[in-house]
């Protein structure tokens, strides 16, 4: 599921968009200079296909929710345009009646099914299809029943019926761009980078403030209007409709399966697996015709079966693999290459802002996992211009506390009140309503969007307070440059080192632009070096005015950064103060080091 | 009175069928976690190759299942080998649907063309005659289908509960990675769970095909059926699947009955969708299957 | 008795271990000491088979095990106790204990070594018939140790002990833990109670972002400065 090449920026662009004009405009011209009705049949067909695995590719690639179900919107673009047809209203008007009805059914459906994932997802779009199949067949007042819907034959460009091909090649070959457009737009701009993040991590694209459910019911519903749009097409194409036919699982499972074979998740991939896959079988079939009943549907499973062994990224990620080679091991030398941060630019301690006034109160917070008292009536607060370190032994709590003053977890009982920019404070329930106070935080373990570039990752963030996908590439640049993560911008998060995704995970959120930084043992794991640059760029984040919590084991880091350090053991506040006096008290050093430590010491 | 009872008891009978065809499907997803999109074509397969041995051999179906459950059974384990293991470690889940996707595809059309378009149907050996019990009269093989499926949840729990390989099995399940650190075969185990659970399925077939005329397409006629008991039951629970094929059961008869035929599979895929969203647990579903969902 | 030759190991990408080396000799009990994220737990998990080095080798009794399968590295007699317990949750203590017993070294002895573990923990005896799930996290805890002991190891690996647990319940694994010791078992062990683990090894080693940078005897460790400094907090 690679993400990355397709984008404007990548290189060998020109031969990619070269390659893509010159399929389209041979998907056209080949059928109008051969001018046979069986080629013009075929390349409709390939139209039709490319058009709906593009729509499905919305949800099934870029959201990551794979659904199985897709005919349902075809189906249901399909019966609205023929409905009204025979009523008397042009299809024209049909196709935006069904894909207004398909949007609102894709919603509907949706919104409880997101809670489930992968296969559950799959089989809840099977039932639902299958469903508007039943119902089809029940009303037959409305649908014809078994015996389906005959159009009436009203000829001409009004009612998109026509006695010669050219003219349903058109159609087809416009809705086709049509999807390719839309699918296009939403992945180059912010609402693509958004569901590509949700797809990867959903809980680190709702730290970035990204509305995770609500990104995903718009790709929802834009990709089951164009499947309806599609859908009433086809059957004036066809002329001719049934339940079995419009609402088939069979016809959902190709839909998806061009997708996968052409390249899940990139734009131009269900084109190319339609575009390569349907001539063949379609061929087949004409030449043995009812001879190899069976034949092209069986191609298709092998074909599917081999795609998911050998080449799961499909044709756009062999094709990738194959450019990569030519243009020689890049990514090896970006990831070996050096540390170069350029991290603390000007400020030395001594010109600091003084703490301000208190932006952050957690006040009695309480929560239970079971029998498990996980915090035990936590209660600090935090100062504009402060760093506070949070430390404890592992399984403290300190990460359950970090979850709860990001809204990732409820508390059983206490509350979190965060000051607004009008000087008034609230108390933030979910993830968003913290991120849209400038609370952001990072992960313990890091959370990259892996198959997106590190400039991609830092967009994600960068998004919040940029709309435009220029001003969050800059605002990204930037952050990347402060962060020393400038050289990688181009490389995927995944060949990063455990150190470079630290800084990834920083990048992300300061990109937010945060007021209060929460930052979960960034420092662990990485090596000596890295640790004082990491010092330094806390400082000069923190002089800018940003106030910071931070989970820390590395002590080193704990005493020359702290203002103030808070001991948090077996869920209890233990100890709570300047950083060199919470390390000779007594119940500090006996949560770190156990009795025996503490006895022979003192 | 006596229809009603009547209902109920037809809606048991399919009960029997839902569990039997249910059972395989759901311990292999109780120990693999992957759920087998290609279920329904194994039972499919499973059918044919009983119409083909009754006809060709002139066998009692039921004596069929000799051959049909080993058969199945090294269909699963290839198929786990050389589909499902490559794909365990995948980062991105759409490809473990898609292979086992995939995999239903080219069984479905390997069949129609061997066997076409038309329908086979196993010889019913008379068992497809009725018989009266007190006030209802039922198929005498569905009442052996019930009780197969009866015994075989009760054999599976033995298996799974009382011998060292059943609780190996279990303990894949339940934490992989601990399995893997007693000294387990991760991978030998896999292979065997799928392979049991697909001659289950094989079982199933020898049951089944006497009593349903046999065709391409009636894996998938069955298989939502059985992904609705399954969710319904709990994933990986096989007395779940059981007690869920029951509802479901008597819940098609009653709406059949009392709502009309052709909206009966509506009202039982409308409580699957219901059960996945509220309750995707199912009935008996653990924490530990739970969290493979939420 | 286990030997490691510079082993480099990581997960996908990500290099965690930079030609990490050591020994564990017979009877001996062996420390890793190091910060969270410096490699202890991959050590073990590569040691245990679960992940493969991309260079090195790493020798039980002589025999080259690195590229050895999880389950025959088990049978050879190394047993991991993980970190997190990682009990199996639904299955009784009684059948948890058994599974632990799994490996043919151990399957014919499983009564007798039930009696002998049965001594170690009397609390367990109490729970055999609950559920793992049930358990109190120092319970799981021991039974996680019992079930490890079921294997009869001759190399027993200890993954963060005493992790999450209240200091109560930390003094009673450690006791145990120094029980299992006293019975000369070879023991190698991962701890981040740095001070009560070096008061109960042999030797340590110090482990810093994937290498070691230090190995000596657990006490000369224990007046080490860099080690005072960096992980006792003094």
């Amino acid at each position: 599921m690679t993400f990355t090449k397709t984008l404007p920026a990548s290189r060998g662009l020109p031969l990619a968009a070269m390659g893509v004009v010159a399929l389209l405009a041979a998907l056209f011209l080949i059928p109008v200079v051969i001018g046979d009705e069986f080629v013009y049949h075929i390349f409709i067909t390939i139209c039709l296909f490319a058009g709906l695995s593009t729509a499905w590719n919305i949800v099934g690639g870029y959201a990551g929710q794979l659904s199985l179900g897709h005919a349902m919107f075809y189906g249901i673009g399909g019966y609205a345009g023929v409905i009204l047809m025979n009523m008397g209203i042009s299809p024209w008007l049909g196709m935006f009646v069904g894909a207004g009805v398909a949007a609102l059914v894709a919603v509907v459906v949706s919104y409880p099914c997101f809670r489930l994932q992968g296969p559950f997802f799959a089989l809840a779009t099977i039932a639902f299809l299958e469903v508007f199949r039943v119902l089809a067949l029940h009303f037959r007042g409305l649908t014809g029943g078994a015996m389906g819907l005959m159009i009436q034959l009203k000829l001409g460009w009004e009612w998109m019926v026509f006695r010669e091909r050219l003219p349903a090649l058109i159609i087809a070959f416009g809705l086709m761009l049509v999807c390719l457009a839309v699918a296009h737009l939403i992945r180059s701009h912010r609402l693509g980078f958004y569901l590509v993040a949700t797809r990867e991590r959903e809980s680190a694209a709702r730290a970035a403030g990204v509305q995770t459910v609500k990104v995903r019911l718009i790709a929802v519903a834009v990709s089951a209007a164009l499947a309806a749009m599609l859908g009433t097409f086809h059957a004036m194409y066809l002329t001719f409709i049934e339940p079995a036919a419009m609402f088939s699982l069979s016809f959902s499972i190709q839909i998806a399966m061009f997708a996968l074979i052409g390249g899940i998740g990139t734009i131009y991939g269900p084109l190319l697996g339609a575009a390569l896959l349907v001539p063949v079988t379609e061929f087949a079939r004409g030449m043995l015709g009812a001879e190899a009943l069976g034949l092209h549907g069986f191609v298709y499973g092998v074909v599917l079966v081999l795609a998911v062994l050998f080449m799961p990224n499909g044709i756009m990620g062999a094709l990738q693999r194959f450019t990569a080679r030519r243009t020689g091991g890049e990514e090896q030398a970006v990831q070996a290459g050096p540390v170069v941060a350029a991290a603390r630019t000007a400020e030395s301690p001594e010109e600091r802002p003084a703490i301000g006034r208190e932006v952050m109160r957690v006040e009695n917070l309480d929560k239970h996992f079971g029998g498990l008292h996980v915090t035990n009536n936590v209660s600090f607060s935090l100062r504009e211009g402060e760093i506070l370190g949070l430390i404890g032994p592992n399984g403290a709590g300190k990460t359950t506390v970090f979850n709860m003053i990001s809204g990732f977890l409820q508390p059983d009982s206490g509350s979190v009140s965060v000051l607004d920019r009008e000087g008034r404070f609230q108390n933030p329930v979910t993830p968003g309503d913290f991120a849209a106070l400038g609370v952001g935080r990072t992960f313990q373990i890091v959370q990259p969007f892996a198959a997106m570039t590190v400039e991609e990752n830092i967009m994600v963030g960068a998004f919040y307070r940029h709309h435009d996908v220029n001003d969050a590439r800059e605002a990204a640049r930037e952050t990347a440059h402060r962060m020393g993560l400038a050289p990688w911008l181009n490389a995927e998060a995944r060949g990063l080192t455990i150190g470079g995704l630290k800084r990834l995970e920083v990048a992300r959120v300061m990109a937010m632009e945060p007021r209060i930084l929460l930052l979960d043992e960034v420092m662990a794991g990485i090596n000596q070096t890295d640790v004082r640059r990491a010092i330094d760029l806390m400082l000069s984040i923190r002089d800018t005015g940003v106030s910071i919590i931070a989970i820390e084991h590395v002590m080193q880091a704990v005493m020359s950064l702290s203002d103030r350090v808070i001991v948090l053991n077996s869920g209890e506040i233990v100890a709570e103060g300047k950083p060199h006096d919470v390390v000779r008290d007594p119940d500090v050093i006996e949560a770190y080091l156990g009795k025996d430590f503490a006895h022979a010491q003192y | 009175m006596e229809t009603f009872l009547q209902v109920v008891a037809n809606g048991l009978m399919l009960g029997g069928l839902f569990a039997i065809i249910s059972i395989g499907l759901t311990l292999i997803f109780g120990i693999i976690k992957v759920v087998n999109f290609a279920h329904g074509e194994f039972l499919m397969a499973g059918m044919f190759l009983t119409y083909l041995i009754t006809t060709q051999l002139g066998l009692h179906p039921y004596a069929s299942v000799v051959v049909v459950a080993p058969a199945l059974f090294v269909l699963g384990a290839v198929t786990q080998k050389l589909l499902i293991q490559p794909l365990l470690s995948a980062r991105d889940e759409h490809v473990q649907i898609f292979a086992t996707v995939g995999l239903s595809t080219a069984m479905i059309n390997l069949a129609l063309l061997i066997f076409g378009a038309d329908i086979a149907n196993t010889p019913s050996s008379g068992l497809r005659s009725s018989i009266q019990l007190g006030p209802v009269r039922i198929l005498e093989g569905q009442l052996y289908i019930l009780i197969c499926a009866a015994l075989l949840v009760v054999g599976l729990e033995f298996f799974l509960r009382r011998t060292q390989t059943g609780r190996a099995i279990r303990a894949v399940a339940q934490n992989r990675a601990a399995a893997q650190l007693m000294g387990i075969n991760v991978n030998w185990i896999y292979v065997l769970s799928f392979g049991i659970g697909a001659a289950c399925v094989g079982l199933a077939s020898s049951l089944v095909a006497p009593l349903y005329p046999t065709s391409s397409t009636i894996g998938t006629y069955f298989v939502l059926t059985a992904f609705v008991v399954v969710v319904l039951g709990g994933l990986g629970s096989i007395p779940g699947a059981f007690v869920g094929a029951i509802i479901i059961g008597l819940l098609d008869s009653l709406a059949g009955f009392y709502i009309g035929s052709d909206l009966r599979e509506a009202v039982v895929f409308g409580v699957f969708l219901v059960i996945l969203i509220l309750k995707p647990s199912g009935l008996f579903g653990t924490r530990l299957k739970l969290s493979h969902i939420s | 008795m286990l030997n490691i030759e510079g082993i480099d190991a990581g997960y996908g990408a990500t290099t965690i271990l930079n030609g990490v080396s050591l020994e564990v000799n017979q009877s001996e009990v062996v420390t890793i000491v190091g910060a969270n994220g410096a490699g202890k737990t991959t050590t073990l998990r590569t040691i245990a088979g679960l992940l493969k080095p991309t260079t090195g080798r790493i020798l039980f009794e002589g025999e080259d095990i690195t590229k050895m399968s999880a389950h025959d590295i088990v049978e050879l007699g190394i047993t991991l106790i993980p970190e997190g317990r990682q009990l199996f949750p639904d299955m009784t203590v009684r059948e948890n204990l058994l599974m632990g017993a799994y490996r043919r070294g151990a399957r014919d002895h499983q009564a007798e070594t039930m009696d002998h573990v049965m001594e170690l923990f009397p609390r367990i005896r109490e729970r055999l018939d609950q559920h793992a799930s049930s358990l109190s996290g120092g319970e799981q805890q021991m039974v996680a140790i019992a079930r490890g002991m079921m294997a009869r190891p001759k190399l027993l690996m200890f993954d963060e002990p005493s992790l999450g647990l209240a200091p109560i319940i930390v003094a009673q694994v450690f006791e145990v833990i120094g029980k299992i010791v006293a019975s000369g078992a070879t023991v190698l062990i991962v701890e981040q109670n740095v001070f009560n683990t070096l008061k109960a090894a042999d030797r340590g080693y110090v482990l810093e972002n994937g290498s070691i940078v230090l190995s000596d005897t657990a006490e000369a460790l224990l007046k080490d400065d860099h080690v005072r400094q960096a992980y006792l907090g003094i």
